[in-house]
């Protein structure tokens, strides 16, 4: 059995790295593992436009050679039918014995995790939002700063989401809006209070992309390439955080170690997984778990011989296309591809919705063409003429109107049973009725039958399963991350959030890794 | 890529050479007089024992020829030739290709399958990569499929062995195809791949089949015992018994099954159905494909699509939907427009309906990831504006609503319109 770590970190996600840091810098020895899948394909390097309009092999990125893009028809995200980023899901549930059926469940074997595709919206839970967990608001403050300022974000501007946010002291100002979000936003600063009679706030969309060059990650020069992988890596991955970590020497890094059980032994805990070599158990004074919500909450409820189930949270998630009908007829411009506008939609006292705004010129048209209840022919017509007057948007509801659950079977297979509340659907509704009234305002269109909520699970926001709490039981937390009958094994991921609402979460999934990264340290200095 | 077959003027060799150059290929052919049809040639002969120089730069080298009577050279003249050959492409950094046969075994009954296997594994030590082709068919006359085709459209009759051999055909031009992607693919390790049907079937069959398709004619089957056959060889003695072809009959009696369904995958061809292997042309089924795909991809673009883009289409179902085309009639396939009654139709019509929506999403997508697609979805190089959008519109709505009322007038002939009817699915 080797030795000599003091703590083992299970993934390199954005909660994995962000747990090492404060471990790392006390100079701990610290291993941390991963299922190790590595990008294969190189991003484009021309603007997306450009590249399409000349490159006579697009077709190797935007299909595959493999014809990569045909097999996951299904797939509700885009993202999962681009070739560049087959290996970010490939193989998760299949190594982590995931089995879903009323429910999608994504998540990544790669080095960096999901945030190797993921849209890099960002915000931070206000005290209110953070009332339910199990200490001050005023702990987890830093780690918020940290991180944020670490991965680099912008958006920063004084608009009616800087509170919302919560981020702007550390962040860079937006990246340059297109026409049509500069539209929407000049008619919103003359219309916001008719927009707040329909419980609409807008502002910039904070996200974890570069608005300045930093190292060597650059700034987003509008390239449009965002879902086919930027090349400048202004998108924040949590690969560029696991760089910094190999810098130490005290942080050992062990790729491809995809880890099947946490064990105790003898004193120590110990992960039991393999890679090339085989089989191995590794044994170290902490184990910290953040392989991501499903993964961590197999291996948390193998370890503790809890069969289940256990409670999950996730955002019901709808999307929309939003026609702005006074743009029709221009053409399309390189744009940034993530979210530039964003909006907290108040739906009930105590219940509200958050979305963005994307432009789409980046995305296929194919992608739309298969929604429109028209021949294809005459679809792909209309559309061509169409988008470039259409932005995208989302609607996330707060996690705690999913009913999902998560069970273990005897042969140790995690079974996800997905779910929503009854809620959902009048919400959703009124979501609609009220994004439709409120962006008329603002000359747009929200498109008839456009709007459609996603299956459980396509949001991938999954967090809660073994939440923190100031009193843990079985297959909880406690305020520390350290799991409730399993000594020193400690969740870093979403699964230890308390509670899930409706705003990007990874960013708290992130601050609260750092907490608890901090607070490991303390238990192991006292121990000591 | 530059390639070097050997018995390049065989029946196998001549379609791999055909193959290879239609891909752009510069070919040289091995072989002992020079061939016409091929530019590019170097001196080899399976009897030779100098050393071997293959010319610079080559690529790749095939290895098919082959005493087939076994009566002129012994097997380790043979042996000695191919171990030339594999030094010499080691020596080019070349990758080697060698075509066995489903007979090779270290104790094959046939001097043939003997000495296929003891070449198989100085291949397989130097890295090399073996297809080991079940029956082999289609195109040309030759080979021991020419013999077969001209013995049927001699005789009435034709014997039905009994009990029936089990082959597993593999037509000409698909053994080329797979030879071809051994050197193309980047991914496939040194091993030994059989190719030839999946399922097996009866020799009788086979001889029949060649009856129907491809002499057209009604031929007998006469049922002979396989003892008697083994009796009369054992009869005749050994000189008498290679020269009348009693050898390679015997192989036939004692094949073993091969399993090529993963081979074949791996390799990524997909095996014409023998009925349009058989027929002259060879490639029925991939004319009908390429008509749908052309059809489809009009369809989706309005303008001709590119050659490049038509293979791809065609590769895309090969390979991922079993490579049948689907039965669309003759009149589809000349006015594609017309597949708008079928598209987002409600599934009235017999076409496999999930399978016709899985391929024209399949075109939307591979149409649009070209530059000729990137004009036609996201204008490029195209004038927009609000007066041109507004009409672009207002025509695509115009023609969804047309095709609808012509749906609906033409819905009791739509099935003979737009099906082939005759062609089994
Ligand atoms: C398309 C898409 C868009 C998204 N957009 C946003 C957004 O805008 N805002 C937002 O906040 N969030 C977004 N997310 C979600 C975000 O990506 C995740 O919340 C975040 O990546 C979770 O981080 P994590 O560290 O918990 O896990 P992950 O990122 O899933 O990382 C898991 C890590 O664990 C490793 N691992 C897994 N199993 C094992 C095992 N058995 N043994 C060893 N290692 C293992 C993996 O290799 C990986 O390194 C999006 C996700 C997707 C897919």
């Amino acid at each position: 059995m080797s030795n000599g770590f003091d703590v083992i970190i299970v993934g390199s996600g954005p909660g994995g790295v962000s747990s090492a840091f404060p471990l790392v810098q006390a100079g701990l020895q610290v291993l941390l593992v991963d299922g190790g899948r590595e990008m294969a394909l190189k991003s484009p390097v021309k603007t997306y436009l450009t590249s399409r309009g000349e490159d006579e092999t697009q077709w190797h990125w935007m299909v595959g050679r493999d014809y990569h893009a045909l097999h996951h028809v299904d797939a509700v995200s885009p993202k999962l039918r681009v070739p560049m980023l087959a290996p970010v899901f490939e193989g998760y549930s299949a190594a982590n014995q995931i089995h879903a059926s009323t429910f999608v469940a994504v998540g990544s074997l790669a080095q960096g995790g999901l945030s190797n595709a993921w849209g890099c919206g960002v915000a931070r839970l206000s005290s209110e939002e953070l009332r339910d967990y199990p200490f001050p608001a005023s702990e987890i403050e830093p780690s918020y700063e940290t991180v944020t300022r670490r991965m680099g974000v912008s958006g920063a501007v004084d608009d009616d989401l800087s509170d919302y946010f919560g981020l702007d002291g550390w962040t860079d100002p937006p990246i340059k809006m297109d026409t049509l979000h500069r539209r929407l936003w000049h008619a919103y600063g003359k219309n916001r209070s008719a927009l707040s009679a329909f419980g609409v706030r807008m502002g910039r969309s904070r996200v974890a992309a570069l608005e300045q060059d930093r190292g060597e990650r650059h700034a987003c020069d509008l390239s449009g390439n965002c879902l086919w992988g930027c090349h400048r890596r202004a998108l924040y991955s949590a690969t560029d955080d696991l760089e910094q970590l190999q810098r130490y020497p005290n942080f050992t890094y062990r790729s491809g170690f995809v880890v099947d059980r946490v064990v105790r032994s003898g004193e120590h805990p110990a992960v039991v997984g393999s890679d090339q070599s085989g089989t191995e158990a590794i044994k170290a004074r902490k184990v910290v778990l953040a392989a991501g919500t499903l993964a961590t909450t197999r291996l948390a409820l193998q370890a503790l011989q809890m069969a289940g189930p256990v409670a999950m949270q996730n955002c019901p998630t709808a999307a929309f296309l939003l026609w702005l009908p006074g743009a029709l007829g221009i053409r399309r411009e390189p744009a940034f591809g993530l979210g530039q506008l964003s909006f907290a939609l108040a739906l009930a006292p105590g219940v509200s919705g958050f979305g963005s705004l994307f432009n789409p010129t980046g995305i296929p048209l194919a992608e739309f063409v298969r929604y429109m209840p028209l021949g294809r022919r005459y679809a792909i017509d209309i559309l061509k003429a169409l988008m470039s007057s259409c932005v995208v948007g989302n609607v996330f509801l707060p996690g705690r109107y999913s009913t999902a659950t998560l069970s273990m079977t005897h042969a140790g297979v995690l079974q996800v049973a997905g779910g929503y509340h009854p809620d959902v659907a009048p919400f959703m509704s009124l979501a609609e009725r009220r994004l439709r009234s409120a962006f008329w305002k603002l000359g747009a269109v929200l498109l008839p039958k456009s709007f459609t909520i996603g299956h459980p699970g396509s949001d991938i926001h999954y967090a809660s399963s073994l939440p923190m709490r100031s009193q843990p039981g079985p297959g909880q937390t406690n305020a520390r991350g350290e799991l409730y009958g399993l000594a020193d094994v400690y969740v870093a991921d979403g699964a230890s959030l308390t509670s899930l609402s409706e705003k990007s979460h990874t960013l708290t999934i992130m601050a609260n890794a750092d907490r608890i990264g901090r607070g490991l340290l303390k238990d192991l200095s006292e121990s000591q | 890529m530059k390639v070097l077959v050997t018995g390049a003027s065989g029946y196998i060799g001549n379609r791999l050479v055909l193959a290879a150059r239609s891909r752009g290929y510069e070919v040289i052919a091995a072989t002992r007089r020079p061939v016409s049809a091929v530019g590019d040639w170097i001196a080899f002969d399976l009897v030779a024992t100098g050393a071997i120089e293959l010319p610079a730069g080559t690529n790749a080298v095939f290895h098919l020829a082959a005493d087939t009577t076994s009566r002129l050279i012994d097997s380790e003249t043979e042996a000695a030739s191919a171990r030339r050959l594999i030094a010499a492409a080691r020596q080019a950094g070349a990758r080697f290709v060698f075509v066995s046969s489903q007979t090779a075994l270290e104790h094959a009954p046939s001097a043939y399958g003997r000495t296929k296997w003891r070449i198989e594994q100085l291949v397989l030590a130097a890295g090399g990569t073996v297809i080991r082709p079940g029956q082999v068919y289609g195109g040309d006359e030759r080979g021991l499929f020419g013999t077969l085709v001209r013995a049927m459209r001699a005789l009435p009759f034709f014997p039905a062995f009994l009990p029936a051999p089990q082959i597993q055909p593999i037509h000409v031009d698909d053994l080329a195809s797979a030879l071809l992607h051994c050197v193309e693919s980047d991914e496939l390790t040194s091993a030994v791949f059989c190719v030839g049907e999946p399922e097996p079937v009866s020799f009788t069959r086979f001889l029949r089949l060649i009856a129907a398709e491809r002499v057209g004619r009604f031929r007998l089957p006469i049922p002979v015992p396989v003892v008697l056959v083994r009796l009369l060889g054992l009869g005749i003695g050994r000189q008498l018994r290679a020269k009348l072809g009693f050898d390679r009959l015997g192989s036939l009696f004692d094949l073993r099954a091969m399993q090529t369904e993963a081979d074949l995958r791996r390799l990524g061809i997909t095996l014409r159905p023998m009925v349009s292997g058989l027929s002259r042309s060879g490639n029925d089924r991939r004319r009908m494909l390429i008509g749908e795909a052309r059809a489809f991809l009009r369809y989706v673009l309005k303008e001709r699509p590119t050659a490049i883009l038509i293979s791809r289409y065609v590769r895309c179902i090969e390979r991922e939907r079993g490579g049948q085309p689907l039965a669309l009639s003759s009149f589809a396939h000349c006015f594609p427009v017309t597949l708008a009654l079928l598209d987002r139709a409600r599934p009235n019509v017999n076409l496999a309906q999930a399978e016709f929506v899985w391929r024209l999403n399949a075109a939307v997508v591979l149409a649009e990831a070209t530059v000729q697609g990137a004009r036609r979805f996201l204008a490029i190089g195209e004038s927009s504006g609000l007066v041109t959008s507004i009409v672009q519109i207002a025509r695509a709505l115009t023609s969804e609503l047309g095709w609808r009322v012509v749906r609906i007038i033409a819905s009791p002939v739509l099935k003979s319109l737009m099906c082939d009817q005759g062609r089994p699915r």
